[in-house]
Order: structure tokens, then C-alpha cells, then sequence
């Protein structure tokens, strides 16, 4: 009950638009990809309720790490020359901890802030405070061609043994030199990171422990590690793949040529559109698991909606981040544009799942899925370790010698952190 | 006013300037590499020699050192033996001389990031002019650690000959004739005109390039880093990009300062070792 | 005479091969999109100004041109207003420690900028002149003033001291006789200085990479090295923003070679 009323409150005496002051709010993100983009749509609905605000979308570039470096150096800055701004999962806690975004416990009640899925919400809870709200929810899975796995009698891959086997198994059957067996990211970016962290917890390995010492299980690890390599080498996998992000990958999957893609939830709907040469051919299964591990161990990602520190209409920018978030806008996104929502209840939403029957899977997926560390220093940590990881995927270090490196640097790292 | 008044009115702004962004700074680097230091956490603590004992035991430090001396090395050894064998084929010019200078100077004369672009471009598996013309092999220059530091030297040698054709070039300009056909008399041509007149002259101003050259390469960041960013795996990354990742990327303004240092001690000694074969080789001509 | 003109023209040859990478590049600038990627034959089927338009109406690269522009020419006039004083303060008057100074403008051509860019950085920031013109005026002209104050005390000592021993017999200050005499005498070496500060102000990138933030102050080679591509790289669009970051650097090798070479020289042979 204190908790509506500060709402009210709150929501009543932040800034109404003056007559004659228009307001301005400017949001920040990335495009969006998919058949339809719903922004422009939902940011009008949203100035019709708000009149005398005006919200102005500016997009951000592609690449997750130079959106990153953009908001670091215009919020380090002082003065940042927007109000809300759409984040990557992995930066929340960073951002919360320079001070950069604002504290949304007080406008958010415990009833909205429960809709979420509750991996999608911790990253974004630091020190028991608020600071971002969740606005759409990925994890990794595994594509597969249903037509190919049928035609030799396989059903999706629960062990990545079995699906080497199985690529072997289709590549000799179909006699076609042209088509790959399974694709993922390897290049060293973040994406490379999340692929190299899905190897990791399928062996049982985690890359921190609770403590935040790196590589607590290092054999399971280098397991991980050689199994990836391995990949490359046998051939099961093309070499191009240590230099592919989601869209190198993404598009030979879609024209058909290769049996295995891992990937986000967004490709789904782009295989079905009418034109694709796979439509009706793919399916999503929960990542296979390696001998020491579990099945499903895909990670969790998507984008959060948060205030800069510095805006100078706090409750406003709220209310748009709050109406982003909000059960109809997910609703509308969800059918517009290639993202999934990151409220459970739109999955089991009867209009929802007869537009995309995919969607029920996708929920048993997504609670299954794993965040990234949630630390402040993740990104830190990231950049730290790709380029080891990165040696081992070309083939230019041992995944011993990689790891070794890797935690002397992460230790090196966490001295200045925490002493 | 007296002349003395008038010299340091002339000389403050520069030295102001100077002394403010240039030697303040290189004094700073040294105070924050003995720190730890990363302003978007508000981390400022005394780190003391902390960094460098990481660095003497750092894999990456140590393979971005060898990709360091290797690019130095090779680099400037391709850019002098080249740079001199244009001088000399530019020698006899006696017609379109400006034209040629110019075609000669553009590689110089262009950004370093434009440079990398095109390279890039030069490069590419399936779109690129040098695969093309190799018939249509779809070599990944760029990708294969094994070929990716060749490429970039490929790259920097392309841009930087220009520079030591034009210097060698000037030199050759001031040998007098004479003194070949003098050497034509005694039977010297060719080759030996080469070996016992063109060289002992050329030697000199050939050092003094190499010292330029060597320093250019050791700091050298543009090209690389915008070429390969320092992949694939590192096989590129040289010093100068190690330390900008440290700086920009992970945000351990500490630990980058500690490798710029580096890079400065190294640049400073080579200059100082190249200075004194200098002055002993003047000394002895 | 036929053979000295067959001769010469083939060195030309030579070197226009040596050029080809950036003759690659302006045709790549005029190739239709369709046939960038693969590449099936050397010339294109038609010539296409496409990527130009996209360069100039969807890209950064005009506002980008506009900063370079007055970034380079402001650090320019600044290293070269400040370094001809200097020049002649160290090359004509007076100065106690010349010697040390001279040692120290040196040594200061040899400081990476790998290490100078972090204190920089921090100081901008202090400054709150991150993304601003201002700072890379400061930070180029400081990183050319070493060379060009070399180069020009050179110059002016070149400058037989008797014709300002005849203006002081005149009756002029040391003031006018640098105005009326040295001035006039020191400009081309003056030209051929800033015409390399311009050059390094025009292709200088860790700084402009590590001070810009937003078009603000975006300089050409920052914007050319972020050129956008939402899944694939436009290489046709890049093609023309390079060749349109490489138009001064190319003004002044042709129109103004003789100073450019005068000035790289001078740098170089003076020991």
C-alpha cells in the first residue's frame, strides 16, 4: 500500500507537461530487427497520453561493444544528451554502480516488478535497489533442420556427442560439400564470450566461483575449451566460424546450408518469413550438454530500460520506461518485432501463441537459461578473457596454457577491484 | 625591451604549451602506472610496482613485445631496402619528375586509417583484389594468425617506403656525376659505381632514416589497429594496442599507463643507442 | 633521347603500379554494390555515384569533414604561430639552457602518443573539454610544435644574419626587422612546416579516437574507422568516404609538393 502511494505520488508531482514548455525526452536503442518495428508506434501511444511531450528515438550503432563504449564515454562525461536509454543485460550492474543510471525502487511497486522473469530481474537488483527494468528476453538454444534430422531418423541432440555424430551422419548421407554442420559465434566479441560460457556450464564448469575466483573447475573447463577447438579441427564445424557474429551465422542457417545453428530467439521469426528457403524447416531445442554437465545450459541475455542519473525529468522518463515494460507494449512487440517479452505470462497468452507456437517452448528455455556473472567488472572480465579464449578457437594456444593465462589476468584484474 | 626580455616572450607560449601537454603528461603516465587506477568505479589506490612485476610475467605483454620487435624489425628492413631501390630507379628521372613524386608521395601522404581501409578491402576472401588476382583463391588474409601480421606489414611497408625513397632519393640528387665517371675511368660500373661511391654516401642519411623508422614503428597504433584491432588471437596485437585495450576497453588506467611506460623506456632507448651509433659513425667518416 | 623518355616513362609505370591500392579504391568508390561482393571482373559494368550519396546524405562523414577541417587548420596557425617564435628566440636570441630546450624538443618527437594519451585523457575530462574542438587543437598542436620549432629555427638560421645587422643599422628593433625581414624570408619554410602540421593534424587518429564522443567533434579518420554497417560492412560507402578523407592530403602532394618536400627534408637532413 506505502508502495501505490509513493507511485501516485510520485507519478502526480513529476513533471506534467507545462503549457507552452514542451518536453522532450530522448531515448536511446538499438534498432530493432524484425518484420515490423513497433517503437516509433508504442512512443506516439505514449505522447498521446503524456501531452506535451514529445519523445525522440535516436538509434545506436550495431555492434553491443561500441554501443557500450558510446554510453561510457557520454555518461562518464557528465552531461549525457539523452534520458532513457536501452541497455545490454550484462551492463546494469556496471552502470548502477558508476552512478550512471537512477534508482527505480521508489517508482516501481513489488507487483510489477514480479512480472518479470526472475533471471531477467536480478542483474538488474544491486543492493537491494532497482535500476533498470527489463524490456525484452533472450537465450541461447539450438536450431536444427527438422527436415534433415526426420529424413535420417534423429531427434534433436540432447549430447554434443551425439550431435557431432549426427552431422557426420547427415553430411555423408546428403553428399553436399557445400553444407556446414554446425554454426556459432567464435569471433572475439561478446557474442564469442556467451558461446564460450554456454561450452563451459554445459561441462559443469562455471567461470567464477562464488567467491568471483576465476575457473573453480579448470579440467571441466579445458574440456569445454579442447571440445570447441575440436569442432574446427574435425571439420564438424566451418574455420570461418572464429571470425562470425549472429548474422554470419544466422544467414548461411537460413539459406539452408547448414544443419545446426546456435542462436538467439530473434532468428526464429526471420527463418519464417515467407520468402526464407528453410521456412517450416527449423526447430529450437535446449542446448546439448558435454559429459559433465546438464542439457539447457543456454545464457540469458536481451535488453533492459533504464533512466540516465542525469535527466532532468526523472518521472517522466520513468513513466516511458514503465510504459516500454508494461504487459501491452511487450504484447506489441512480441507480434511486431523478432524479440520475445520478458514476462512469463505473455508465453502462455492464448493471441500470442496462435500467432507464434514457438512461444511455450521458448518459456521452458528461457527459465532454464543462465545469466551472465552479474558483477559491475563483467564487462571488464569479458574483454579480459577473449582474447585468451579467441587463441585457443584459432588454435594458437592449448586450452591450458589459455587458462592459465586467463586467470593470472583475471587475478591481475581483481586486485585493483578488490583488494 | 632587451633581448633577453624578448627571448623568453618568445619562447613561454610554446613552452607553455609544451610543458602543459607534452611533458606534464609524460610525467603523469609514470605517477599513474604506479597506481591502480579505474575512474568509472572511482578505484585510486597505490599500486606501486605492481604492474610491471604482472607485465614481467604476462604472456600477452610478452606477445605483443615479439609482434612489437617483429613488425619493427621486418618492417623497417623492406621499407629501406625498397625505399632505397626506388631512389636509385628514380635517379635518372629527368622527365614527369613532379608526377612521379607525387604518385611516389600519396601512399605516404594518405591517413593511416584510410590506409587500413583499403587494405581491409585489398584483403578480403571473396571481394578482394589480391585474392582476385592470385586466381580466385579465397585466402583469409586477415583471419589466419599466420598470415595476418605479414599482411600488416605488407600494409605499413607499402606506406612508409615513400617517405625513405624521398630522403635517399634527395641524397642521390647531390652526388656529383662527376665522381662516377671518375670511377668509370678506373673501371668501376655497376655494381662496384654502387658499392664504393653511391653507398658511403647514401649510408648516412640511411641511418638517420632507420632511427625515424624505427621509432615510427615502435609507436606506430593507427594502422593496426583499425586493420585487425590486434587479432586474430593477437597474432597483431602489438604493445601500443595491448595498452589501448587496457586503457579504453577494460578501463585499468593504471595498468595501461604502466605499458605506455614501457613503450616510452623502449623508444627512448632505442633512440639513445641510435643517437650514439650516429655520432660515432660521423665521427668516423 | 628516346630511351631516356622510354625509361622515364617507365618508372612512371612503376610507380602508378605502386599507387594501384589507392587507384583500387576510387574505382571500388564507383562499383555498383551488386558487383562488390564477389569480386567477377577487374572494371565494373557501369560506373555508379550511389555510394557518394549515401556518404553525403546518411553518413557522418560531411559534419566529420567539417570538424577535421577546422581542427587541423586552427592547430596549424597554433603550432606555427607559436613555433616561429620559438624559433627565432632559440635560433637568433639569447637563451639561457638553449642548449637543454633544444635536447628537450627533440626528445619530445619521440614520446609516443600511447603514453601521453591517458594523462590527456583524464585532463580533458577534468577540463570538460572532452568532445570539443578545443582539445584536439590543444593535443595536435602540442604533438606538431617540437618538429616545427626544429624546422623553422633551422630555416630562419639559414637566414644570413647580416640582413638583420643591416635593419638594426637602419634604425629597426629586433620587432621590425623579424616583421620586415625575417618574415618575409622564413615564409616558405613556414609554409613547408605548416603544411606538415596540417598533414598530422588531418590523419591523426588515437587522440581524435580517444577524445570524440559524438559528432561534436568527430574528426574524418574516427568517422571512417566507425563507419556504420548494420549486418554488413558497406564497402562501396567506406571507398567513398575514404577518397573523400584523402582529398587534402592529395591537394597538397600535388599542388604543393615543393614545400612538402622541403619540409620532410629539412626534418631529416639537418643533423
Amino acid at each position: 500500500m506505502p508502495a501505490l502511494l509513493l507511485t501516485l505520488i510520485a507519478g502526480g508531482c513529476g513533471e506534467r507537461a507545462t503549457p507552452g514548455a514542451p518536453v522532450t525526452l530522448v531515448f536511446k536503442h538499438a534498432k530493432i530487427l524484425g518484420p515490423a518495428d513497433p517503437v516509433p508506434g508504442l512512443l506516439r501511444r505514449f505522447e498521446a497520453l503524456h501531452p506535451g511531450v514529445r519523445v525522440r528515438s535516436e538509434a545506436l550503432t550495431w555492434s553491443s561493444d561500441e554501443q557500450h563504449q558510446f554510453y561510457a564515454i557520454n555518461l562518464e562525461g557528465g552531461s549525457p544528451p539523452f534520458d532513457v536509454m536501452m541497455l545490454d543485460v550484462i551492463w546494469v550492474p556496471e552502470f548502477a554502480r558508476a552512478g550512471w543510471i537512477l534508482d527505480l525502487t521508489a517508482f516501481v511497486p513489488a507487483a510489477e516488478r514480479a512480472a518479470h522473469f526472475p533471471s531477467a530481474l536480478e542483474p538488474a537488483v544491486q543492493e537491494g535497489k532497482l535500476w533498470a527494468l527489463p524490456w525484452f528476453m533472450n537465450v541461447g538454444l539450438l536450431y536444427y533442420r527438422t527436415d534433415l534430422l526426420a529424413k535420417y531418423g534423429f531427434a534433436p541432440p540432447e549430447a554434443y556427442d551425439e550431435l557431432v555424430r549426427q552431422v557426420r551422419r547427415i553430411r555423408a548421407g546428403e553428399g553436399d560439400p557445400r553444407l556446414d554442420g554446425f554454426l556459432w559465434q567464435g569471433k572475439q566479441y561478446e557474442g564469442g564470450m556467451v558461446n564460450v560460457l554456454e561450452a563451459l556450464w554445459a561441462n559443469g564448469a562455471r567461470l567464477l566461483d562464488d567467491a568471483g575466483r576465476p575457473f573453480p573447475e579448470p579440467a571441466r573447463a579445458r574440456e569445454s575449451l579442447a571440445f570447441l577447438r575440436g569442432l574446427i579441427e574435425s571439420g564438424v564445424s566451418p574455420g570461418w566460424v572464429t571470425a562470425a557474429d549472429e548474422e554470419l551465422t544466422r544467414r548461411p542457417f537460413g539459406d539452408g546450408r547448414a544443419i545446426f545453428l546456435r542462436g538467439w530467439p530473434y532468428a526464429l521469426d526471420l527463418f519464417e518469413l515467407p520468402a526464407s528457403p528453410v521456412r517450416g524447416k527449423v526447430g529450437v531445442a535446449p542446448l546439448p550438454r558435454l559429459p559433465h554437465g546438464e542439457v539447457g545450459a543456454g545464457s540469458t541475455g536481451g535488453a533492459h530500460l533504464a533512466v540516465s542519473a542525469r535527466t532532468r525529468h526523472q518521472a517522466l522518463a520513468v513513466e516511458l520506461v514503465r510504459f516500454l515494460t508494461s504487459d501491452a507494449a511487450q504484447r506489441a512487440m512480441t507480434e511486431g518485432a523478432a524479440l520475445r517479452p520478458s514476462r512469463p505470462s505473455l508465453y502462455r497468452d492464448a493471441a500470442l501463441v496462435a500467432r507464434d507456437p514457438s512461444l511455450p517452448a521458448l518459456l521452458g528455455l528461457m527459465q532454464r537459461g543462465r545469466p551472465r556473472p552479474i558483477t559491475p567488472y563483467y564487462l571488464m572480465l569479458s574483454t579480459t578473457l577473449q582474447p585468451e579464449f579467441s587463441a585457443v578457437l584459432v588454435g594458437r594456444k592449448s586450452p591450458e596454457r589459455a587458462i592459465r593465462d586467463a586467470t593470472a589476468q583475471v587475478d591481475h584484474l581483481l586486485r585493483a577491484i578488490a583488494p | 625591451m632587451t633581448d633577453r626580455h624578448l627571448s623568453w616572450l618568445f619562447l613561454a607560449p610554446a613552452l607553455l604549451v609544451l610543458g602543459g601537454l607534452t611533458v606534464y603528461p609524460a610525467l603523469w603516465v609514470l605517477w599513474l602506472s604506479l597506481q591502480y587506477r579505474i575512474p568509472v568505479f572511482s578505484i585510486a589506490r597505490w599500486a606501486g610496482l605492481e604492474h610491471y612485476a604482472f607485465l614481467a610475467v604476462d604472456t600477452r605483454f610478452w606477445n605483443a613485445a615479439g609482434v612489437t620487435a617483429v613488425f619493427t624489425v621486418v618492417s623497417v628492413a623492406l621499407e629501406c631496402g625498397l625505399g632505397l631501390g626506388v631512389a636509385l630507379a628514380l635517379r635518372g628521372q629527368r622527365h614527369w619528375r613532379r608526377v612521379a613524386l607525387a604518385l611516389l608521395l600519396l601512399a605516404w601522404a594518405l591517413p593511416s586509417v584510410v590506409t587500413a581501409k583499403m587494405f581491409e578491402w585489398l584483403y578480403h576472401p571473396s571481394g578482394g583484389l589480391v585474392n582476385f588476382l592470385l586466381g580466385g583463391r579465397a585466402i583469409n588474409w586477415l583471419g589466419d594468425p599466420a598470415l595476418a601480421l605479414p599482411a600488416l606489414i605488407v600494409a605499413d611497408v607499402w606506406r612508409t617506403t615513400p617517405f625513405v625513397a624521398l630522403l635517399c632519393y634527395a641524397r642521390l640528387l647531390t652526388i656529383p656525376p662527376e665522381l662516377y665517371e671518375a670511377g668509370q675511368v678506373d673501371g668501376a660500373a655497376g655494381w662496384q659505381a654502387f658499392a664504393r661511391i653511391t653507398w658511403p654516401l647514401v649510408r648516412p642519411i640511411l641511418l638517420v632514416v632507420l632511427l625515424f623508422r624505427t621509432l615510427d614503428a615502435l609507436r606506430a597504433f593507427d594502422l593496426m589497429f583499425v586493420l585487425t584491432g590486434g587479432g586474430p588471437a593477437g597474432s597483431t596485437e602489438t604493445l601500443t594496442v595491448y595498452a589501448y585495450r587496457a586503457l579504453f576497453q577494460t578501463l585499468q588506467v593504471g595498468f595501461g599507463a604502466a605499458i605506455g611506460v614501457v613503450v616510452f623506456a623502449l623508444v627512448m632507448l632505442v633512440a639513445v643507442g641510435y643517437l650514439r651509433l650516429i655520432n660515432r659513425e660521423s665521427r668516423t667518416a | 633521347m628516346r630511351a631516356g623518355r622510354l625509361r622515364d616513362g617507365l618508372v612512371l609505370l612503376g610507380l602508378a603500379l605502386y599507387a594501384a591500392p589507392f587507384f583500387w579504391q576510387a574505382l571500388t568508390s564507383l562499383r555498383p554494390d551488386a558487383e562488390l561482393l564477389p569480386l567477377a571482373q577487374l572494371w565494373p559494368s557501369r560506373l555508379t555515384l550511389a555510394h557518394y550519396d549515401v556518404v553525403f546524405r546518411l553518413s557522418l562523414m560531411p559534419r566529420a569533414l567539417v570538424n577535421s577541417l577546422g581542427i587541423a587548420l586552427l592547430s596549424t596557425l597554433l603550432a606555427v604561430g607559436l613555433g616561429a617564435l620559438a624559433a627565432y628566440a632559440l635560433a637568433r636570441l639569447p637563451v639561457c639552457g638553449r642548449g637543454l630546450i633544444l635536447l628537450g624538443m627533440i626528445a619530445a618527437t619521440a614520446f609516443p602518443q600511447i603514453a601521453t594519451v591517458s594523462p590527456l585523457y583524464l585532463m580533458m575530462r577534468a577540463f570538460g573539454l572532452r568532445d570539443t574542438w578545443l582539445a584536439l587543437i590543444l593535443a595536435n598542436a602540442s604533438f606538431a610544435l617540437p618538429l616545427v620549432i626544429w624546422l623553422l629555427a633551422g630555416f630562419i638560421r639559414e637566414i644570413p644574419l647580416a640582413l638583420e645587422e643591416a635593419a638594426a643599422v637602419d634604425g629597426a628593433g629586433r620587432p621590425a626587422a623579424l616583421r620586415w625581414v625575417v618574415l618575409p624570408l622564413v615564409a616558405p619554410g613556414m609554409a613547408s612546416a605548416g603544411l606538415l602540421a596540417f598533414l598530422f593534424s588531418w590523419n591523426e587518429f588515437l587522440f581524435a579516437y580517444s577524445f570524440t564522443a559524438s559528432e561534436a567533434s568527430r574528426t574524418v579518420p574516427v568517422a571512417l574507422a566507425l563507419f556504420p554497417g548494420v549486418f554488413e560492412v558497406p564497402w562501396g560507402d567506406i571507398a567513398a568516404a575514404s577518397l573523400l578523407a584523402s582529398l587534402p592530403p592529395i591537394l597538397i602532394v600535388v599542388a604543393f609538393q615543393r614545400y612538402l618536400v622541403r619540409g620532410l627534408l629539412a626534418g631529416a637532413l639537418r643533423e
